[in-house]
C-alpha cells in the first residue's frame, strides 16, 4: 500500500517527447508505473518510450481513462499545462520543473484548491511509492536510498532527501511513499495536506519530514499534530538552522524574513507538538529506532 | 531582484501614486544643481539595497548648500554598493502608515497588508502587536475590488477625508504588483502630510526572478550585488553567498547545501562561501570552481547527492576544472547519487578520495582548514 500513487494508477505524461520526458518515462515504466499516454501538441500518432502520444490532454483522456498527470514542461508553460489537466478532470498532478513564476504559482494553487485536485510541486523530484510506481525522477536502483518499508517521507528538498532517506535505510528502515512537495515558495500541496493520507495509510508507521527554513509549512504540521489530525510518530529534520537572517539560501522558498520562518522557530513548534526533531541527518535513523519496535 | 528606492518611485510615479519631488545623482558633483531644483530643506538618501539606512547614517536632512555638500560627500564615501544618491523634498509629516502586497502561499492569493503605524519599527509591531496589521486577500483572476481596499483602510482607522485618495493609491499599488510580477511591493512609510495628503515616503519592490524573462525592462547590473563573485554567480544563475570563514562549500541542492552549512558550523568550522550548483546548474562545475576561487578559501568541500543532477557529470566538470584552473586549496568530495560509480572513478584519477558520508566529509574539511575555531 502507499498514498496517492500505486501500480493501478493510470498516468499521463505531459511533455513526454522531450529528452528528459522520454528518458524518465522509460524508467517509470521499468519501475512498474502504469503510464497510459503522453501529450505533446503536434505529435499525435507517435510513440514515446512505447507510449502513445496525443495533441491534447482531452484527446488522450478520450482514448483511455487517466487518473494522474506528470508534467515534464518548462516552468513558463507549467500554468497552462496544469489548467489543461484540471479542465480534463484529472485530480492528481505532479509538476517537476524549477522556476515557475510566482504569480503563475499563486493562480495554480488557487485553481488546484477550486478543482479539489492534489497538485504536487513544482521544483521537486516527484513522488514514489516504493517498489510500485513513481512519477518523477528517482534513481530507484540506488539501494542505499530507495528501499521499501513502512516510513512515509515528505520533503521540500531533492538532494537532502537522498541524504536523509539514506540514513533511514542505514538504520534498517525503508519508505512506504516518498512525497516531494518541492522547494518553491508556493508549494501547490502543503505538508499538512499530505499528513492525513499518511495517517490513513495502514502501511505507514511513522513519517519523516524533511523541511527547511522559510515559510510556515512546518508550523502547520506542528498544528496538525497538536489537533490530533496526525497521531503517528513524526521525525523531522530541517536544513538551514544556522543560516544568516535575510539571506536567500538557494531555494526561492528558503528565505528568512522579519523573524519568521527560522528553523529554530520551526524546531520549537514541532517539539512542543510532540514531534521528534533531529539536529543532524544521522539522528533521523536513531530517533526512528527509539520509537519503532519493528523495522520492516 | 530588489529594486532601488529611486526605481520603485519611478514605477509609482508612472502609475500616478504620489511621490515627493526628487532628483537622482550618481556622483557628488551633481549635488548643487539637484538641491537647487528641489530647494531646502531636503533629504539626501543613499540608494542601497539593505535596510536600516536611517540608523546607518545614510539618510540626512540638510537645510543649506554647505550641509548638502558635506553630507553628500560623507554618504558617498561611507556607503558601500550604492547606486547613487536621491535628493528629495522634505515632506511635512503628520503620521506614517504602512502598506504592502505580497503572495499568500496558503490560499493562493495576493495579500495586501496595512498598518496605522508605519515607519522604521514595522517589524517590531509585526512581532509584538500583530493585530495592528490588517490584511485582505485578492484573487488574481478576479482582480482587486475597491470595497476590499476601502474596508482595509477603514480597519486601520485612517481619517475619512483620506479614504478616497488612499483607495486609489492601493488600487494603483496592486497594478504595480501585478504588472511587474513583483514578490513584494511596499510603501513604508505612506506619509499623511500636515496638509492632509498621502504621499509615498519610501518604496520597496522586489521582482520575481522567475518572471524576469517577461519583463525586459529590468536589467541586473553589478550595482545590485555586494561583490564581484556574487555578480558573476548571478549572471550564471548560480546561487552564491560570501562569508568570511575558511571552508568553501560547493554543494548541489539548496536543502543539502544548508545542511552542510549547519554541520560545518556545528562541528566548529567556518564557512568562506556558499555555492549551489544543483538543479539546472549541475553541468556548470567548472564555472562554479572559478567563482569559488575568487574568494580566499583554505579547503573546498564538495557535497552532492543528486538524482537528475548526475554525479558523473558533476565529477567530470570538477576534474576538468582542477586540470584547467589548478586550484591552490585541497578538495574534499562526497559526490553521490545517479552515476556515482563513474564519479568515484573520476575522483580517484585526480587522487581525491571519494567519500560517501557527509559528516565524515565535513570533519575532514574542518581538519584540513586548520581545525576547530574557538
Amino acid at each position: 500500500m502507499s498514498i496517492i500513487l500505486d501500480q493501478s494508477t493510470r498516468v499521463l505524461v505531459q511533455g513526454i517527447t522531450g529528452k528528459e520526458g522520454k528518458f524518465w518515462t522509460k524508467h517509470m515504466i521499468d519501475y512498474g508505473t502504469n503510464v497510459v499516454a503522453g501529450v505533446t501538441p503536434g505529435k499525435e500518432g507517435q510513440y514515446a518510450a512505447g507510449v502513445p502520444v496525443f495533441h491534447t490532454v482531452k484527446r488522450a483522456a478520450r482514448n483511455a481513462p487517466i487518473d494522474a498527470s506528470l508534467l515534464f514542461v518548462p516552468p513558463r508553460f507549467a500554468k497552462e499545462a496544469l489548467f489543461e489537466a484540471l479542465e480534463a478532470g484529472i485530480k492528481k498532478v505532479v509538476i517537476l520543473c524549477d522556476g515557475i513564476p510566482l504569480h503563475d504559482a499563486i493562480q495554480m494553487r488557487k485553481a488546484a484548491i477550486s478543482a479539489g485536485a492534489m497538485v504536487i510541486g513544482g521544483n521537486t523530484s516527484g513522488i514514489i511509492s516504493m517498489g510500485q510506481a513513481m512519477m518523477g525522477f528517482f534513481p530507484y536502483w540506488l539501494e542505499r536510498v530507495y528501499r521499501p518499508g513502512r516510513i512515509g517521507i515528505m520533503t521540500r528538498s531533492g538532494s537532502l532527501t537522498n541524504e536523509i532517506t539514506a540514513e533511514v535505510v542505514r538504520a534498517g528502515f525503508g519508505a512506504s511513499s516518498l512525497i516531494g512537495i518541492g522547494g518553491d515558495p508556493v508549494p501547490l500541496t502543503r505538508f499538512a495536506e499530505v499528513l492525513p493520507l499518511f495517517q490513513e495509510d495502514p502501511n505507514t508507521d511513522a513519517v519523516v519530514l524533511i523541511g527547511e527554513l522559510g515559510g510556515t509549512m512546518e508550523e502547520e504540521v506542528a498544528e496538525a499534530i497538536e489537533n490530533n489530525v496526525f497521531t503517528k510518530p513524526l521525525v523531522a529534520f530541517l536544513g538551514g538552522r544556522t543560516a544568516p537572517k535575510g539571506k536567500k539560501m538557494g531555494h526561492a522558498g528558503a528565505i528568512i524574513t522579519a523573524g519568521k520562518g527560522t528553523v529554530k522557530d520551526k524546531m520549537i513548534a514541532l517539539k512542543n507538538a510532540g514531534a521528534l526533531v533531529a539536529e543532524r541527518p544521522r539522528q533521523v535513523g536513531t530517533l526512528l529506532e527509539s520509537i519503532l519496535a519493528s523495522k520492516i | 531582484m530588489k529594486l532601488f528606492e529611486y526605481q520603485a518611485k519611478e514605477l509609482f510615479e508612472q502609475i500616478q501614486i504620489p511621490v515627493p519631488n526628487r532628483r537622482f545623482i550618481e556622483d557628488p558633483d551633481g549635488i548643487g544643481e539637484a538641491t537647487n531644483r528641489i530647494g531646502f530643506p531636503c533629504v539626501l538618501k543613499a540608494q542601497v539595497l539593505q535596510g536600516g539606512r536611517g540608523k546607518a547614517g545614510l539618510i540626512k536632512f540638510v537645510s543649506n548648500m554647505d550641509e548638502a555638500y558635506s553630507q553628500a560627500d560623507a554618504i558617498f564615501s561611507k556607503a558601500q554598493n550604492m547606486s547613487g544618491l536621491l535628493i528629495e523634498e522634505a515632506v511635512q509629516i503628520e503620521k506614517e502608515l504602512y502598506v504592502s502586497i505580497t503572495a499568500d502561499p496558503v490560499t493562493g492569493t495576493a495579500m495586501m497588508m496595512a498598518c496605522s503605524e508605519g515607519g522604521m519599527d514595522i517589524e517590531e509591531i509585526a512581532k509584538n502587536i500583530p493585530e495592528k496589521i490588517h490584511k485582505i486577500n485578492i484573487d488574481l483572476s478576479e482582480g482587486i475590488q475597491t470595497y476590499q481596499v476601502r474596508g482595509l483602510l477603514y480597519d486601520i482607522g485612517i481619517d475619512d477625508k483620506l479614504i478616497g485618495s488612499g483607495t486609489k493609491i492601493l488600487m494603483d499599488l496592486y497594478q504595480v504588483f501585478r504588472n511587474n510580477e513583483a514578490e513584494l511591493v511596499e510603501i513604508n512609510p505612506l506619509i499623511v502630510t500636515k496638509d492632509e495628503k498621502l504621499i509615498a515616503g519610501d518604496g520597496k519592490i522586489s521582482i520575481d526572478d522567475n518572471a524576469i524573462f517577461r519583463h525586459a525592462q529590468f536589467k541586473v547590473t553589478r550595482a545590485y550585488y555586494e561583490n564581484e563573485a556574487e555578480y558573476d554567480a548571478a549572471e550564471e544563475g548560480i546561487p552564491y553567498i560570501q562569508f568570511d570563514g575558511d571552508i568553501g562549500l560547493m554543494c548541489a541542492g539548496a536543502g543539502l547545501t544548508n545542511t552542510v552549512f549547519d554541520l560545518v558550523n556545528d562541528y566548529g568550522g567556518t564557512v568562506a562561501n556558499y555555492l549551489e550548483f544543483g538543479g539546472p546548474n549541475y553541468h556548470k562545475a567548472k564555472k562554479a570552481m572559478e567563482i569559488m576561487m575568487k574568494n580566499d578559501i583554505k579547503v573546498l568541500l564538495i557535497v552532492t547527492f543528486g538524482t537528475i543532477a548526475r554525479a558523473d557529470v558533476m565529477a567530470k566538470g570538477i576534474v576538468e576544472a582542477i586540470k584547467e584552473l589548478q586550484p591552490p586549496f585541497p578538495i574534499v568530495a562526497a559526490i553521490r547519487g545517479t552515476g556515482e560509480e563513474q564519479a568515484h572513478e573520476l575522483l580517484r584519477s585526480m587522487e581525491i578520495e571519494p567519500l560517501i558520508d557527509t559528516e565524515q566529509a565535513v570533519m575532514k574539511a574542518i581538519a584540513l582548514s586548520g581545525g576547530v575555531k574557538q
